[in-house]
Formats: C-alpha cells, sequence, structure tokens
C-alpha cells in the first residue's frame, strides 16, 4: 500500500483536482434550460470549457467545428495524466486509451483519401491531438491513397490489423472494414498495455473497467448494426469486440439473433436486466448503458485510491461527460423541448430541486 | 573576378517566319536571360506572349514515347551535350519519325517481354498462394466437383477465428485451418451450397482475405505446383533470351535515343521560352540581358539568318532610365575562374550581390580557405578531406562544387599542416616551417587579431568602394562609412602601435583623441544634420529645432555606439581561429593520451592503432565540422556584414547544360 501510495500518490491527486473541474449538477441544469444554442454557449463560456469556446460576437461557429474544439480540455488532460504518471507500462496503458482518438482522426484520413479531400476540407473533423499523438501525421497526410497510407502506419499501432482488412477494403469497396480494424486494433492495444501490467491490483481494476466497457460498447454495437444498418446476424457477431466480460460470444451471437426488444433484455446478463427494466424500444438503451457505467466508474473513486484505475475511470466519465455536452448541444441547435434534450442525456438530475444560490 | 560579366540590355524584333531561327541562334550562345515582354512597358503596348500549345502537345507525347522507350531498354548513360540548337517547329519531324522508326523495330520484342513477364507474375502470385494450400492433401478439382457443398479457401487474422465459428452457428459449416501465415490461419471453410451467401457474409465481416483457385488446376496442390514450377522454367528461358535481344536493341539505339530525348527538351524548353516573348501580328519583340562581349556574334548571325530584316538594339544598363531610378534590377552574371567558382553557393546562400556591388566570391574564396587552413592545420587531416572532396567531385555530380570546395580546404589544410609541421597531430615527423601553435599561443593570438583587423579593413575599403558606385555619398560619415573605417584604423594603429613598440607619445594620443573627437562627433551628427538639410530642400518652414530631433539625436548616438562595439567585438571575434586551432591540437593530444593509457594495459597493439583511427576520425568529422561552421561564421558575420548588402537577381540563361539534364533525368524517372 505504501509502495502504491507512493507511485500513485501524485495522480490521484492530479486526477480527483481535474475531476473537480467537472461539470456540476448547476451546470447540467443551466445548460439543460438554456432557450437556445447561444444561451447555452454563453453558459458554457462559465464553465472549465471556456477556454476551448471560441470568441462568438459575431456568428455562432459550426457545431461540428465546435465540437472537436470542446475535446481540447479532455485530450489536455490525458496529456497530463500520462505526465503524472511514473511507471512506463502505466503510461502505456493510458496512451492505448488515447490512441481511440488517433483511431478516429485516422478514420476521417482514411475517408478522406477515399473521397479525394484534402486535408482543409476535413481538418474541422480531426480531434486535436497532435501534442500527444507519436503518429507521422504529415506524412499520412501526404500520402495519395489508402493503401500507401496505410503502409506507412507501425506496424504495432494500426498498421498490420489494417494490412489485414486491405483485401476486405479493396473486395468490397467501402471503409467499413478498415474502420472496423481501426476499432479492433484500438481494444487490442489496450489489452496488451493491460497484460503488461503484471498480476496484481492494477490489472485486475483496469482490465473489469475494459471488459465492461468492451461489453457495453458491444451490445450497444449490437442494437446499432441490427437496428440502423439491419446487418444478418453471423456478419454482426464478427463485429463485436472479444474479452468482454459479463457477455460472451455465445451471448451476443444470441443477441444478433434476438427478435424483439423485450427477448434482447431478456437474453441479457442479471445487473444489466435491472437497469432496462423500464425501456420498452430501442431508443434510450444507449443512455441507461451510459448511465449504469457511470455509476460503475464513480465506484472506483470511492475505494482504494492508489491505482492506474482511477486515472482510466477519470478519462472515460470525462469522455462521457463530452458525448453528453455534444448531444446536448445538438438538441438545442434542433430546438428539441427541455424533455426530448433531457432524455437523450445520462445526466443524474434531481427533477425541479435545483434552486440557484443568491 | 571582382566585378560581375558586363551585361547589355538586348531588344531583337523579327519577322514570324524567322522567330525559330532566331531561337535557335539564342539556344546556341546561349548566355541570354531573357525578360518577359508582358511585364515590360512594351506588354501595354499590345505585344503579348504566344506559346504553340498544339506543338508543346506534340513534344509532351513524344517525349513520354521516348521515355518509355528508355525504360523499357534499360538505358541509363549520361546524356550527351547538344552543341547545335534545334528549331523547334521543325526538328519535331524529325524526332517523330525516328522515335517511330525504333519503335517499329523494338515494339515487338518489348511486347513480348511484357507479357512474359505478366505471366510470370501471374505464376509467381499462384505459386504464393498454393504454397500457403500445401498442407491440404485433396485434389483441387475434386473439391470443384462437389454438388451440393460449396468451399473458400482464404485467410482469416487469427483473432477472428472463434467469432467466425460462432457467427456461423445457425448453419452446417466446417472450418478446416490449413496453415499459418504472418498471424494469419489458412483456412478452407465449407457449406451446403444452399447456406453459400450466409458463408461468404460471415466471411466477409471476419475480414476475409481469399485465395483465389482457378478451376482448370488438377491434382494435388503438389502436384500442381510441380507442373507450374516446370512452366515457370520455361517462360524465365523465353524471358532471358529476349532480355539479351533487349540489350542488343539497347546498344543499338541507346545512345541514338538519349541524344534525340536530348534534343527533343532543348527544343522544348526553346518552344516554352517564347512565353517571355512578345507578339504583334506577325512580328515577334525578344527582350534580354546579354554579355556585352557577345552581343556582337548574336547581331551578325540574327542578321544572317534574317536576311537583314531584324531589328536589333543594345542599351548599355546605364542608359536606362529604370536602371537608373532602381526600379529595374540587372540580373548578375559570376565571372569566376574555375577553382573560385563553387564559392559562389556560399555567396549567394548569403544574398545575391546587386549589379553595382563588389562581387565578393573572390575574397570569400581566398580568406574561406586562409582561415579553415588556420584552424585545420594538419597535412594528414588535409589529405584525407582532399581524397573525400575528389570521391565527391568523380562520383556525385550533383555535388561536384562542394568536392571541389573541400579538395581546396584540404590542400590549405596540407600547407598550414606543412607550417605547423603536424601529420594527423604527430608533430616530430617534419619541422615546424612556422610555429607550433600549442606553444606559442600568445604570438598565434596576435596574429588571428591582426588578420581580424586585416578582414574587417578589407570589408571597410569594399564597403566605401560600394557607396561610391552606389552612389550613397551620405553614408560617407556614418559609422559604416568613411568616417567609421578612419576611426577604426585610427584606433588599430594605436594598438599596433603599442603591441609592436610601445606606448603611444602624448602627441599621438593627443593626435588620436582629437581626430577620434572629431570623426565621432561627425558620425553622431551627421543623421539629424541630414534630416534638418532634407527639410531645408523642401523648403518647409518652421522652428531650426523640428519634432523628432532630440530623439534622431539619441538614435544616431546609439548607433554609431553599437556600431563601434561590433567593430571592436568583430576583431576579437577572430581571435576564434587561434582558440580553434589550438582545440585541433588539443583533440590530438586527448586521443595520444587515450591511446597511450590503453597501451600500458594492452601493449601497442591492435587496441593501440585502433584508438587512434577512431580519434582521428572522430576529429575529422567533428572538428571538420566544427571550423567549416566557424569559418562560414567569421565571413557572414564579421567580413560580410560590413560591405555586403545583397539583394541582386540571379542571371537566368535561356537554358543550361546542368539545366537540360536535370531536366530529362527527372523525366526519366
Amino acid at each position: 500500500m505504501l509502495l502504491a501510495a507512493a507511485k500513485y500518490g501524485y495522480l490521484n491527486a492530479k486526477v480527483r483536482s481535474l475531476r473537480s473541474r467537472k461539470l456540476t449538477e448547476e451546470d447540467h441544469h443551466f445548460l439543460l434550460a438554456a432557450k437556445d444554442l447561444p444561451t447555452c454557449l454563453t453558459y458554457l463560456a462559465t464553465t472549465s470549457y471556456s477556454s476551448c469556446l471560441p470568441e462568438f460576437e459575431q456568428e455562432i461557429p459550426e457545431l461540428r467545428v465546435l465540437e472537436r474544439q470542446l475535446a481540447r480540455p479532455l485530450l489536455t488532460h490525458y496529456a497530463k495524466v500520462i505526465r503524472s504518471l511514473r511507471g512506463a507500462k502505466e503510461r502505456a496503458v493510458i496512451l492505448a486509451l488515447f490512441r481511440r482518438f488517433e483511431a478516429e482522426n485516422l478514420k476521417i484520413l482514411l475517408r478522406a483519401l477515399f473521397a479525394n479531400l484534402n486535408r482543409e476540407t476535413v481538418s474541422h473533423l480531426l480531434y486535436p491531438i497532435a501534442h500527444i499523438s507519436t503518429l507521422q501525421w504529415e506524412t499520412l497526410w501526404t500520402c495519395t491513397s489508402v493503401d500507401k497510407c496505410i503502409k506507412h502506419l507501425p506496424p504495432d499501432i494500426f498498421g498490420r490489423p489494417l494490412q489485414n482488412a486491405l483485401p476486405q477494403f479493396e473486395a468490397q469497396g467501402r471503409l467499413f472494414p478498415l474502420e472496423m480494424a481501426l476499432d479492433f486494433s484500438c481494444f487490442h492495444l489496450l489489452w496488451q498495455a493491460i497484460y503488461a501490467l503484471g498480476k496484481g491490483f492494477n490489472r485486475t481494476v483496469t482490465k473489469n473497467l475494459l471488459a465492461l466497457y468492451i461489453d457495453i460498447f458491444n451490445i450497444l454495437w449490437v442494437i446499432r448494426l441490427k437496428i440502423e444498418y439491419q446487418l444478418p446476424p453471423e456478419e454482426i457477431v464478427n463485429y463485436t469486440i472479444p474479452e468482454g466480460n459479463m457477455i460472451s460470444l455465445a451471448c451476443l451471437n444470441r443477441l444478433a439473433r434476438a427478435q424483439d426488444i423485450t427477448e434482447f433484455i431478456h437474453l441479457l446478463p442479471h445487473s444489466f436486466r435491472k437497469e432496462l427494466s423500464v425501456i420498452n424500444d430501442w431508443g434510450n438503451i444507449d443512455r441507461c448503458f451510459e448511465v449504469y457505467f457511470l455509476q460503475s466508474l464513480s465506484r472506483i473513486f470511492s475505494g482504494q485510491p492508489f491505482h492506474i484505475g482511477i486515472a482510466m475511470a477519470y478519462l472515460l466519465e470525462k469522455e462521457i461527460e463530452l458525448s453528453n455536452l455534444i448531444t446536448l448541444l445538438q438538441a438545442k441547435a434542433h430546438n428539441f423541448t427541455i424533455e426530448k434534450s433531457r432524455a437523450r442525456l445520462s445526466w443524474q438530475l434531481t427533477e425541479n430541486t435545483y434552486v440557484p444560490t443568491s | 573576378m571582382f566585378r560581375p560579366v558586363k551585361l547589355t540590355r538586348v531588344t531583337i524584333q523579327t519577322p514570324e517566319d524567322h522567330i525559330s531561327e532566331v531561337m535557335a541562334i539564342m539556344g546556341d550562345l546561349r548566355l541570354m536571360h531573357l525578360i518577359r515582354v508582358e511585364d515590360t512597358p512594351l506588354g501595354h503596348m499590345g505585344y503579348i506572349a504566344h506559346v504553340n500549345t498544339e506543338l508543346l502537345g506534340r513534344y509532351d507525347a513524344l517525349l513520354i514515347r521516348f521515355n518509355k522507350l528508355l525504360e523499357a531498354l534499360q538505358v541509363s548513360s549520361h546524356p550527351p551535350v547538344i552543341h547545335q540548337t534545334p528549331r523547334p517547329d521543325k526538328v519535331i519531324f524529325r524526332l517523330e519519325e525516328e522515335c517511330a522508326t525504333i519503335e517499329k523495330k523494338s515494339i515487338e520484342t518489348l511486347e513480348q517481354k511484357q507479357n512474359l513477364q505478366n505471366i510470370l507474375g501471374e505464376h509467381q502470385a499462384l505459386i504464393a498462394r498454393l504454397r500457403l494450400l500445401e498442407p491440404l492433401k485433396i485434389d483441387i478439382d475434386r473439391l470443384f466437383a462437389l454438388r451440393y457443398t460449396t468451399f473458400q479457401t482464404g485467410l482469416i487474422p487469427e483473432e477472428n477465428f472463434q467469432r467466425l465459428q460462432t457467427s456461423l452457428d445457425g448453419i452446417q459449416h466446417s472450418l478446416i485451418p490449413v496453415n499459418n501465415k504472418e498471424g494469419r490461419i489458412v483456412l478452407l471453410a465449407m457449406a451446403l451450397k444452399k447456406d453459400e451467401a450466409i458463408l461468404l457474409r460471415a466471411l466477409k465481416s471476419a475480414f476475409w482475405d481469399p485465395l483465389e483457385l482457378n478451376t482448370e488446376l488438377q491434382g494435388t496442390v503438389t502436384s500442381i505446383l510441380e507442373k507450374i514450377g516446370a512452366e515457370e522454367q520455361e517462360a524465365k528461358k523465353g524471358l532471358a533470351d529476349l532480355e539479351a535481344t533487349c540489350k542488343e536493341l539497347a546498344l543499338q539505339f541507346g545512345e541514338k535515343l538519349l541524344f534525340l530525348r536530348e534534343e527533343l527538351l532543348l527544343a522544348r524548353q526553346l518552344l516554352l521560352a517564347r512565353e517571355k516573348f512578345g507578339q504583334i501580328d506577325h512580328m515577334y519583340l525578344l527582350s534580354g540581358w546579354l554579355p556585352k562581349a557577345l552581343f556582337k556574334d548574336l547581331k551578325q548571325r540574327i542578321m544572317a539568318a534574317c536576311a537583314g530584316k531584324a531589328i536589333i538594339e543594345q542599351v548599355d544598363p546605364e542608359e536606362i532610365k529604370e536602371v537608373r531610378s532602381g526600379i529595374l534590377s540587372i540580373p548578375i552574371l559570376f565571372n569566376n575562374p574555375a577553382l573560385i567558382r563553387p564559392f559562389e553557393r556560399l555567396t549567394t546562400l548569403y544574398g545575391t550581390p546587386t549589379y553595382e556591388e563588389v562581387e565578393p566570391t573572390g575574397f570569400l574564396a581566398i580568406t574561406f580557405l586562409l582561415l579553415f587552413g588556420m584552424m585545420f592545420g594538419d597535412v594528414g587531416h588535409g589529405a584525407v578531406l582532399c581524397v573525400l572532396g575528389y570521391i565527391i567531385f568523380k562520383k556525385m555530380y550533383r555535388y561536384i562544387d562542394y568536392g571541389i570546395i573541400l579538395m581546396e580546404c584540404g590542400l590549405s589544410a596540407i600547407v598550414f599542416g606543412i607550417l605547423y609541421g603536424s601529420i594527423f597531430g604527430l608533430e616530430d615527423l617534419i619541422p615546424a616551417l612556422w610555429m607550433h601553435p600549442m606553444e606559442n599561443i600568445n604570438y598565434f593570438m596576435a596574429v588571428t587579431a591582426a588578420i581580424g583587423v586585416t578582414m574587417i579593413s578589407t570589408g571597410l575599403i569594399l564597403n566605401l568602394i560600394n557607396i561610391l558606385r552606389q552612389h550613397r555619398y551620405e553614408e560617407l560619415f556614418s559609422a559604416s562609412g568613411l568616417a567609421g573605417a578612419l576611426l577604426y584604423w585610427l584606433l588599430a594603429a594605436l594598438g599596433v602601435r603599442y603591441f609592436l613598440v610601445g606606448p603611444p607619445t602624448a602627441f599621438e594620443i593627443a593626435f588620436a583623441k582629437v581626430t577620434g573627437g572629431i570623426l565621432f562627433t561627425l558620425m553622431i551628427l551627421q543623421r539629424p544634420v541630414r534630416l534638418l538639410l532634407t527639410r531645408r530642400n523642401q523648403n518647409k518652414k518652421g522652428p531650426l529645432l523640428i519634432q523628432g530631433m532630440a530623439i534622431t539625436f539619441l538614435e544616431s548616438l546609439i548607433d554609431v555606439l553599437d556600431e563601434l562595439l561590433r567593430y571592436f567585438a568583430n576583431t576579437v571575434s577572430f581571435v576564434r581561429i587561434a582558440a580553434f586551432a589550438l582545440a585541433h591540437a588539443g583533440l590530438f593530444l586527448a586521443v595520444f593520451t587515450l591511446a597511450d593509457m590503453i597501451q600500458h594495459t594492452h601493449g601497442q597493439g591492435f587496441f593501440y592503432w585502433l584508438t587512434l583511427f577512431v580519434g582521428n576520425v572522430i576529429i575529422i568529422g567533428l572538428e571538420g565540422l566544427v571550423v567549416s561552421i566557424q569559418t562560414v561564421r567569421l565571413e557572414y558575420y564579421e567580413f560580410f556584414s560590413k560591405f555586403f548588402r545583397g539583394g541582386g537577381k540571379p542571371f537566368q540563361p535561356l537554358f543550361d547544360e546542368k539545366g537540360t539534364k536535370e531536366n530529362s533525368s527527372h523525366q526519366t524517372r
């Protein structure tokens, strides 16, 4: 314990100080209550997101531009957390978690190459990751085709999985296989980094976290592929991420073949079923899973404080906050009512209880 | 050497019928810097550029054909130099015909070769695929003959195998791993024919990389491989025969092809140069800068070619109003001997001199070699640099200039090595004709300070020449002009007097004080006075002490102090020559000490000599780099900053040999 305190004490303090800048319930209330997007942004400018909001006296910036800008604090926090970690193995875990953003930018790059678009056209869709990323972005952006770009990627980071997916990309003539390969690769890198931590509390806590994340990711992914893309079950199973905790491959297979929402929920493990008891359509199911995951994350902060899981939990929590914020801004941009907006968020709000302090 | 080539502005008016001949003549003379007529006042008079795009298109198409032929025949020797410039409109017919003739004679062989290469490529791909399936001891034709079952062969990532199996739970299937390759499983997947679509969908989503097999394949994989191997051998034999024929063709046509392509590139370049011509109806107008010495020859040849129908005018730069007023700058054509020419690169790296300025390459070359030699003086090391320079000179055409500079630096180091009596750091092999730097540190430092005074004085003199040539007379009284130079020389003379003879007399001190005071006052006051005079010339009325005068005075005072301080710092800066020469000797000392230590423990064997060898290599590499940087620094900051302003325009000849060669090599690539 003493050793762990010495090793993770600073990280713990740092993460908790960063966590104190999270949006509060008061922030959630006023953001949700804002009558339109400008008002919402004006309030947001009073929070920890103020630094990434451009001046919009003349006109409101495009939402998709804003979305990537809002990710700036999260990515800065990644850098801070990485700097706060002592061991290379621990840093590798957070870096592997961060690689999901690299993968997102890589997807944009591949799409741009595929559609013959230049960098400027898609730059607003890119996450600002230059300060952490180790990939040779300048070289990648000079590539003229998808396969050349893939050749420039390091084999151990995205290179080999993308090479494996290249024949399917060529056969299908669409980027889907490459994008899937990138997603798989991110989780593969994460598992690699977690297993490298050695047998101990650090590995147990991060493994549990990631397994839960994968379980939820897989369930939502099955729903999306089944409902939105209407893919056949034999395809869906192949697009799921391995090494979940509660959801086995056989369970995913059964979920992919479920006829309706009731059967789907019935097939889920008991702990999930409890959360989803009120759900009767596919619409808000993702919100329920998000709430469940947030609760699991917050539990990490109440237990043993000196471990890498603290950092991982915080960063995932912050990511969910960001995704909620973006959903809210989109809802405001489309003039959704407060109720309609609230239904799409996983923020835990106590109904009509907030009374502003004078 | 210290002035660029004298140029003259030439304007040629010629009828359209003779434009190609005029261009060919200009091409022969090569040294013409064309001015785009549309950008001159003549452009406003209606002279517009006109490039024959149709003809240019023919040239481009032909160039592709030539390049294809050269590539197919693998001709790679240096392109020849064309001495007679072709007429672009005429030569294209001959070039097209000659290209077609060579194509006709070689096309059959080249096509056969290409076909065989394709067949071999296909064979190799098939062999690679089949090798993966070799452990599968099944007749391929029997698999194709299955009536109720479908099969697929291919690779999937190892981690996807389990998911694939799960995804096929709903149908009758069989997944047979056959082999492993770089983290992927070679798989034979089978299912009922009615479930073929499901199988394909599942495989597709598991990142299936299919190994497509031909229905014509008969027998086991091993027997098929044997059969294909035999076919491949036969194809290879045929290919070898064809390659021999290609070599013969390359011998027969290679040089001719290179010559023709060079001719094509030259003609194409001439055609592109028309972009700078002006045209009205059937008259062409060309304008540009030409070395004055070539004008007579140019005029005679053009008049002869155009049967006297051309109008050729020549104007000296001094007579051109735009040049006098500084709107138009005259390009610079360097005029240096072959051994100094490579240093032009270092000059242009700092800036291109203007036409009126002293061309500093000569001074740069001499002082560079002197400073480098003094800092790197060693016969052995100089010889190594010479050899390296020679290798670059011989083997690397693109870096030939650097090769020459390296050889010259090596020679300089050898000369100073003889003066210092040092061969690879051994100072007892030959006697020092001048001194051993380590034993005469104070003397060496005094010498380098004297070199500094000399170089800065040269810089000041060159600056005075530039001031006079560019009529910047007002700068004579500034700290960087004559007044500053006089003050510097006065102080330098006092310094020399002090060190060589002894303390100056009272009269000398009084003289220095009075003269220095006058010069100092002059330097400070010249700017405010000029400001006043300018105001007076503009007939502006008002108080004598105008607003900002105090600031101007203060600025002037600070400028003068700064400039004088810089003179001092620049002179002292030359002491680094001694410092680096001593560092060079010091590094030798370190290497020998290290070698001696090794000698004590291991004896004077392999490790002793290895230490000496590695030490010398490090000294040559490290010290060579440091000394080069220091020399360039002294040249740029201490010497050039005194007189060289730059801002000139380089002379761009219509085309030069180098340009054409670079172009052609690029095209080949």
